[in-house]
């Protein structure tokens, strides 16, 4: 087990319990986690399952994938440290995760 | 009448018309409630039912497209799971990916989501704009049009051909396909025959196309789509990508069509609406989510819950169908405010779950949601107003409008349309 928080943009945190092998994303939507929409499930194709990443955290992680730019580019979303939820596997060494979440994942 | 109590959703005609006021019944029993038929558990809020698309761990899609049929099993102990993997037998039924739980659903969603690039959706939508304004320089002379038939569906065929890679040429063909093509979702009045299935003729093209290009590789989209890889990076069997690529015809017709008819009906029977879109074009897209809110195709979907648990109160031993009652749960109104309201400015339109949600959510949202944009944008831009054919609907006060017979699909069967083309 590892831990996971996830910062609203009005400051609220949410501290789960996540489970390794589960992206992100799915540890905050199964655990009822607001602000995690993730319309599309994990499929990369929405966009509204934004994250934002420290630098520091950034380097435990794999890079983001040129697909996962556009699409992020496509949200309009130019905040340092976006990323999408559902393209990173929750691991061990990133217990003690902290991330934040944008005030509205839609654009529109 | 029946009371609603004693009446058979799945069979009943008498509420395709008007399901509300019948979901609006199940709701004051609670946000899940047993069914007197079938044994099947109907969820009508949007909390709840958000919690089991986004459980498959609990709630297997082995029934989604089988709905409330009796189980071609007994379920016996206390997680079922083993006995959902061995009773898909060969039957289509049981055997498409919106039935599967992973991780046979994983290998093909991400296939499936390779066809889907950002860069292909973009292509697309740069073809839809030429092809509408095609299809309407069809019929803008006419002053009147069966709008389902004479756009919405052959619009929605060629938009998924393009997606695919079927070449220019060969649209006239998949656009005859579809044409006589029955309903087919959740049928009521009987299932068309097999023969008629456009289905068997799509994979047939496919097979040959997939073939050939794998002997002839060229530089086009259907290349692509042959040389598709699994995520390990071998090459993915011909089966799989034709069954796709049929599975993305069924799956954009139907639902598309009947949504972009609902958006034209909002519009008819609300002038000044249409002449605010008009003038505002920026509108349109939450004016979209508030149709799909409101009148989304997809009326309901079926889980099957693996294990002993609990959902709004009714306790679910394994192997209880659970009916998901899309249309009820976008107007619950802890989730949205006068929920049977339209109000194309609502500020929570698009936390409908029309597209569904979790790892069967419609992958192809984007596509649904840029049709009906540029169906609506070319509609406006060659024409001056839209209203209802009242030759075939009546007059305002007395409209007379026909939906689809099925517990599984919402939308209206004929929408007839007067035009004036711009000056």
């Amino acid at each position: 087990m590892a831990t996971i928080t996830f910062i609203e943009s009005d400051g609220t945190a949410h501290a789960i319990e996540a489970k390794c092998g589960w992206s992100i994303m799915e540890n905050a939507t199964k655990n009822g986690v607001p602000g995690i929409v993730a319309e599309c499930g994990g499929s990369q194709t929405c966009g509204t399952c934004r994250i934002y990443v420290s630098a520091e955290w950034q380097t435990k992680m794999d890079s983001p994938t040129a697909d996962e730019v556009s699409i992020i580019e496509f949200a309009e979303d130019r905040t340092p440290g976006a990323r999408l939820s559902c393209q990173i596997e929750m691991k061990e060494h990133l217990d003690g995760l902290i991330v934040r979440m944008p005030e509205k994942q839609y654009s529109m | 009448m029946q009371s609603f109590e004693e009446i058979d959703f799945f069979s009943d005609n008498s509420l395709t018309y008007d399901p509300q006021p019948y979901f609006e019944y199940l709701r004051s029993k609670g946000p899940a409630v047993r069914l007197p038929q079938r044994g099947v558990v109907a969820v009508t809020g949007y909390d709840e039912g958000l919690a089991i698309f986004r459980n498959e761990e609990r709630y297997s899609s082995y029934n989604a497209a089988y709905g409330p049929n009796p189980l071609p099993f007994e379920p016996v102990g206390d997680d079922i799971t083993d006995q959902i993997a061995s009773n898909r037998g060969d039957r289509s039924t049981f055997n498409m990916i919106s039935t599967y739980d992973p991780p046979d659903h994983t290998r093909l969603r991400l296939l499936l989501k390779g066809l889907l690039t950002p860069k292909r959706l973009l292509e697309n939508e740069q073809f839809m704009w030429r092809l509408a304004d095609g299809m309407i320089d069809e019929f803008i002379g006419q002053g009147s049009m069966e709008f389902i038939s004479g756009f919405a569906g052959p619009f929605a065929t060629l938009v998924v051909a393009d997606l695919l890679g079927v070449p220019e040429e060969d649209h006239k063909k998949f656009r005859r396909i579809f044409t006589e093509a029955g309903m087919r979702l959740g049928s009521i009045d009987g299932v068309p025959p097999q023969e008629s299935n456009p289905l068997t003729r799509i994979t047939g093209h496919f097979y040959e196309y997939i073939e050939d290009r794998r002997k002839n590789p060229r530089k086009d989209v259907m290349t692509d789509l042959a040389l598709t890889k699994y995520p390990d990076g071998s090459l993915a069997s011909v089966d799989d990508i034709v069954n796709l690529s049929a599975f993305l015809f069924a799956a954009g017709q139907e639902t598309t069509v009947r949504v972009m008819a609902a958006m034209l009906m909002f519009l008819c029977e609300d002038p000044a609406l249409q002449a605010r879109l008009r003038a505002e074009r920026s509108l349109i897209p939450n004016f979209i989510e508030e149709t799909l809110r409101m009148e989304g195709t997809v009326k309901t979907g079926f889980r099957l819950n693996k294990v002993q648990t609990e959902i709004g109160g009714v306790e679910l031993d394994p192997g209880t169908p659970l009916m998901l009652v899309i249309s009820a749960m976008n107007r619950d109104p802890a989730k949205f405010e006068s929920p049977h309201e339209f109000r194309p400015d609502r500020s929570n339109a698009r936390e409908h779950l029309a597209f569904g949600r979790g790892i069967h959510a419609c992958i192809g949202a984007p596509l649904a949601r840029a049709e009906l944009k540029v169906t609506l944008e070319r509609m406006f831009d060659q024409t001056s107003d839209i209203r209802f054919d009242e030759a075939k609907h009546g007059p305002a006060g007395s409209r007379k409008l026909d939906y689809v017979p099925s517990y599984q699909a919402r939308g209206l069967a004929e929408l007839h349309i007067v035009h004036d083309a711009k000056a």
